[in-house]
């Protein structure tokens, strides 16, 4: 908070003064103070630290590298030349993660992969071996159906498990 | 290809006029590629030209034509998990239980989110599928209308609830409105469906009445029967649907036809056939549905055999009197109900089929099934008529089916079931193989049916076949197709023991693990014995001993599992066998603990062994462990034991003390 907005010790003699309008402009005016602008990329990025986070292959790897080490996480047509739609499908991307991260409760052990074949909506995801397999089914069953019914689409799941998550280094 | 083609153009560019003269020239000695093929037909047409060119006419190719020749190139994968269930080893069942556990945890989860849908069908609204998809849109499951009309009460009734449909009738009668005829019989039809009854809601929970005097009787029974008992309602004397039908000014067919159905569907077989005599003497005439409930009715209205072919025959010209036509269904009950006629089938039952053929009604799996059980009762071994089941089959083969009548998936369970009562191998395989047709597996019917049918299939194999084909089947069906019971694990072991292939029980444990059966102490019990039988090579002991160890583990693991004395020595058997002194020796102290008692063919063969692997101090120990039991054998062993190894003299006073024991016992 480096503005240089006055305090209210002064007020009283700036309003005086103001009303006065005699040093209201040379005196201290209402600005802006901004530090200098930090180039650097955030998003996405998981910094060094002491050694001890462990990181999965797709966060230990930065953005840049998608397409190079990294593959996309939703994948569908509407970023072709022509292809409307690409605003809708990314909320409908954000709306499913966040209600597979819910549904899963502490269950996933890395990020949803969407695919869109077809009309099939089909979503990606591995999962942790937290609940019995009765439980997993009833969540499946639940979200398959749930989801069709909201996005008017036929919706897969198609889960994989794993004991712990997969490591890839730690930062 | 696109080289000659430039030659050509590049060629008719520089000699555009010379082209038309010297095509043919230009085709002969450039011998391009493309129109060799058409060089040589020509030359062949010139050789015959007596024979014309047919054109053949232009197929027709469906849309899916392309899809359906690919997916022929596909069969099914039996190494694949169900495709219901996800493709992960953590989430694939390996039981039946897990199977029926998984596959309804699922739908439980269907149907929860059903629940959410309907309940909050306006976040559900917005449609943006083209074309619509009707299905995905949300239910109406709460009632809109309010008011006495008649509208109401037909909203009522396409929503199912029988209780307000029959609320808001009453309303409306007392209000002095007439319902219309067509409502009232939809009315009377809903309430003889569901009996009178709410039909259960998925996911809601069951609001009862208390005054109902059934309701008692449901509260006695234990909780686990309540699906079981909703199945089989009981039709109430006088009950909504009775005294709608008596108020009515005039009773049509339809409203008699929707009465009697449901009484026959709800058990009230006399009331029926008396409100038939009713509609008989309206002059009424009754439709075909009637007549097909009326007479799957006969066995429970007459208890004699002839009192009830009379009874149908009767019917059914009171059928023929009225104009009305049978259909299949008819005939399906009339052999439904002749199965239940004794002797009297076996002369009526072909004659039956004989009026199908007359009307021209293709028979349908269900009549084949009733026609089996006419003439092969179960239990009775009729190796000889295997005839008629040998011509139905010659006459099946191939033709798919689809299914007309809900009995028909019980034809290939009770077909399978002679095949195996008769031990006819041939007659199991043509069976199959008419499953196998198209789509014919789907009429195998529910998970319990269809373990039934490849039940009874795979001990048909395992008692005929040789071990290397019942393999392979195994392989193929199991655990795919079919979760083997203990029962169908014992057949296999028997199948193994017959042909000599007990080097396979290792794997067969670790599949009876898989599958569950490992609790089974007789299979577990029957297994061990069969590998502690005789004597193998040297490597398939090393199995075996592995395998026993893992059984031990099982046992030890579980405490209602309780070790009896011959599971116990065909352990330390094994064991010995493999020379692993050590693990018999924890055996033998189990024994101990157990309270069993070691046999004196156990006791030796552990004394040889102990002297071939050279350990006198076990066999010492060995001789304190049969004294500590008392058995008579003890001073033998002592005997042995001192004449054949290389002693300490301390083991040796300790041993004399064990030679001279029966004469302390005598005293």
């Amino acid at each position: 908070m480096a503005a240089s907005l006055s305090s209210s010790g002064c007020a009283r003699l700036m309003t005086a003064l103001a009303r006065s309008s005699v040093l209201y402009n040379s005196f201290e005016s209402r600005s802006l103070h901004v530090t200098a602008v930090c180039c650097k990329n955030q998003a996405a990025r998981i910094r060094i630290g002491k050694g001890d986070k462990p990181l999965t292959y797709e966060q230990a790897h930065h953005p840049h590298q998608i397409a190079h080490r990294k593959g996309w996480l939703s994948q569908h047509t509407s970023n072709l030349k022509g292809v409307e739609g690409a605003a809708e499908r990314t909320v409908e991307d954000v709306f499913i993660r966040r209600f597979m991260f819910g549904t899963f409760h502490g269950c996933l052990a890395n990020e949803v992969v969407i695919k869109r074949r077809g009309n099939m909506l089909v979503v990606c995801a591995l999962m942790l071996q937290k609940l019995p397999p009765q439980k997993f089914y009833f969540l499946i069953g639940y979200s398959e159906s749930l989801l069709s019914h909201f996005y008017k689409c036929p919706v897969k799941l198609d889960i994989q498990t794993l004991r712990d998550k997969a490591v890839y280094k730690y930062l | 290809m696109a080289a000659p083609c430039r030659h050509v153009g590049h060629h008719i560019k520089r000699n555009g006029r010379f082209l038309r003269i010297n095509l043919d020239q230009l085709f002969a000695s450039r011998g391009l590629r493309w129109t060799s093929a058409l060089q040589q037909q020509g030359e062949e047409v010139h050789e015959e030209s007596k024979e014309p060119i047919v054109i053949p006419r232009k197929k027709s190719w469906s849309s899916e034509a392309v899809l359906e020749a690919l997916a022929s190139t596909v069969h099914r994968d039996p190494t694949a998990y169900p495709y219901q269930f996800q493709d992960d080893p953590y989430l694939s069942p390996r039981t039946s239980s897990e199977f029926k556990l998984f596959s309804l945890s699922q739908e439980s989860g269907r149907a929860a989110a059903k629940y959410f849908v309907s309940n909050n069908p306006k976040f559900f609204t917005k449609d943006f599928a083209e074309p619509h998809i009707p299905c995905l849109m949300p239910e109406s499951v709460t009632l809109r209308l309010e008011e006495v009309s008649e509208e109401a009460l037909k909203e009522r009734i396409t929503l199912r609830k029988v209780s307000a449909a029959v609320e808001m009738y009453d309303q409306l009668l007392q209000a002095g409105t007439s319902v219309s005829m067509e409502t009232t019989q939809e009315l009377l039809d809903l309430i003889c469906l569901y009996c009178d009854k709410n039909p259960v809601q998925e996911g809601a929970p069951e609001v009862e009445d208390a005054e109902e005097a059934g309701e008692e009787t449901k509260r006695r029974k234990p909780k686990g029967r309540r699906a079981a008992d909703h199945l089989r309602t009981s039709w109430k004397e006088n009950n909504n649907a009775e005294r709608i039908f008596n108020l009515l000014p005039e009773k049509d067919s339809r409203c008699y036809s929707a009465l009697i159905r449901g009484m026959v569907k709800h058990g009230a077989y006399s009331k029926a056939f008396s409100l038939y005599t009713d509609l008989l003497n309206n002059r009424l005439s009754a439709d075909v549905h009637t007549f097909n409930a009326l007479i799957s009715a006969v066995p429970d209205v007459r208890d004699k055999f002839n009192e009830r072919w009379d009874l149908i025959t009767e019917l059914l010209n009171q059928m023929n009197e009225q104009k009305v036509r049978p259909n299949l269904l008819t005939f399906n009950s009339v052999l439904k109900a002749l199965r239940r006629c004794g002797f009297l089938a076996k002369t009526y039952a072909p004659q039956t089929l004989n009026e199908m053929k007359a009307l021209g009604i293709a028979p349908s799996l269900a009549t084949y099934d009733h026609i089996l059980a006419v003439f092969y009762k179960s239990g009775s071994s009729g190796p000889n008529n295997t005839d008629i089941i040998q011509d139905m089959l010659t006459e099946l083969e191939g033709t798919s089916f689809t299914c007309r009548d809900p009995h028909d998936v019980y034809f290939f369970s009770s077909a399978m079931r002679i095949c195996l009562d008769s031990k006819d191998l041939e007659l199991g395989y043509k069976v199959h193989s008419l499953v196998e047709v198209g789509d014919n597996w789907r009429l195998l019917g529910d998970s319990y049916q269809q373990s039934v049918y490849y039940g009874r299939f795979f001990s048909l194999l395992c008692m005929m076949e040789h071990i290397d084909v019942v393999l392979k089947w195994y392989s193929r069906i199991i655990p795919s197709l079919y979760y083997p019971n203990p029962q169908g694990m014992r057949d296999l072991l028997q199948a193994l023991d017959t042909d000599g292939r007990l080097d396979l029980l290792p794997t067969i444990w670790k599949d009876i693990k898989t599958l569950g059966h490992d609790n089974k102490v007789d299979l577990v019990e029957e297994l061990l014995s069969l590998m502690a039988r005789e004597e193998h090579s040297p490597e398939v002991q090393e199995s075996f001993a592995a395998c026993a160890l893992d059984v031990k583990s099982v046992f030890d693991g579980r405490s209602s599992m309780e070790w009896s004395t011959s599971s116990l020595s065909h352990v330390t058997t094994l064991l010995l066998r493999a020379n692993k002194l050590q693990q018999a020796w924890d055996m033998l102290l189990l024994f101990k603990a157990k309270n069993r008692v070691p046999s004196e063919v156990l006791l030796n063969n552990f004394l040889s062994v102990c002297q071939s692997s050279g350990a006198p101090k076990r066999a010492v120990e060995l001789v304190q462990l049969a004294a500590a039991f008392c058995l008579p054998a003890t001073p033998v062993l002592a005997k042995t034991a001192l004449a054949e190894f290389q002693l300490t003299d301390e083991q040796r006073s300790i041993l004399s003390e064990f030679e001279a024991a029966p004469e302390k016992e005598t005293e």
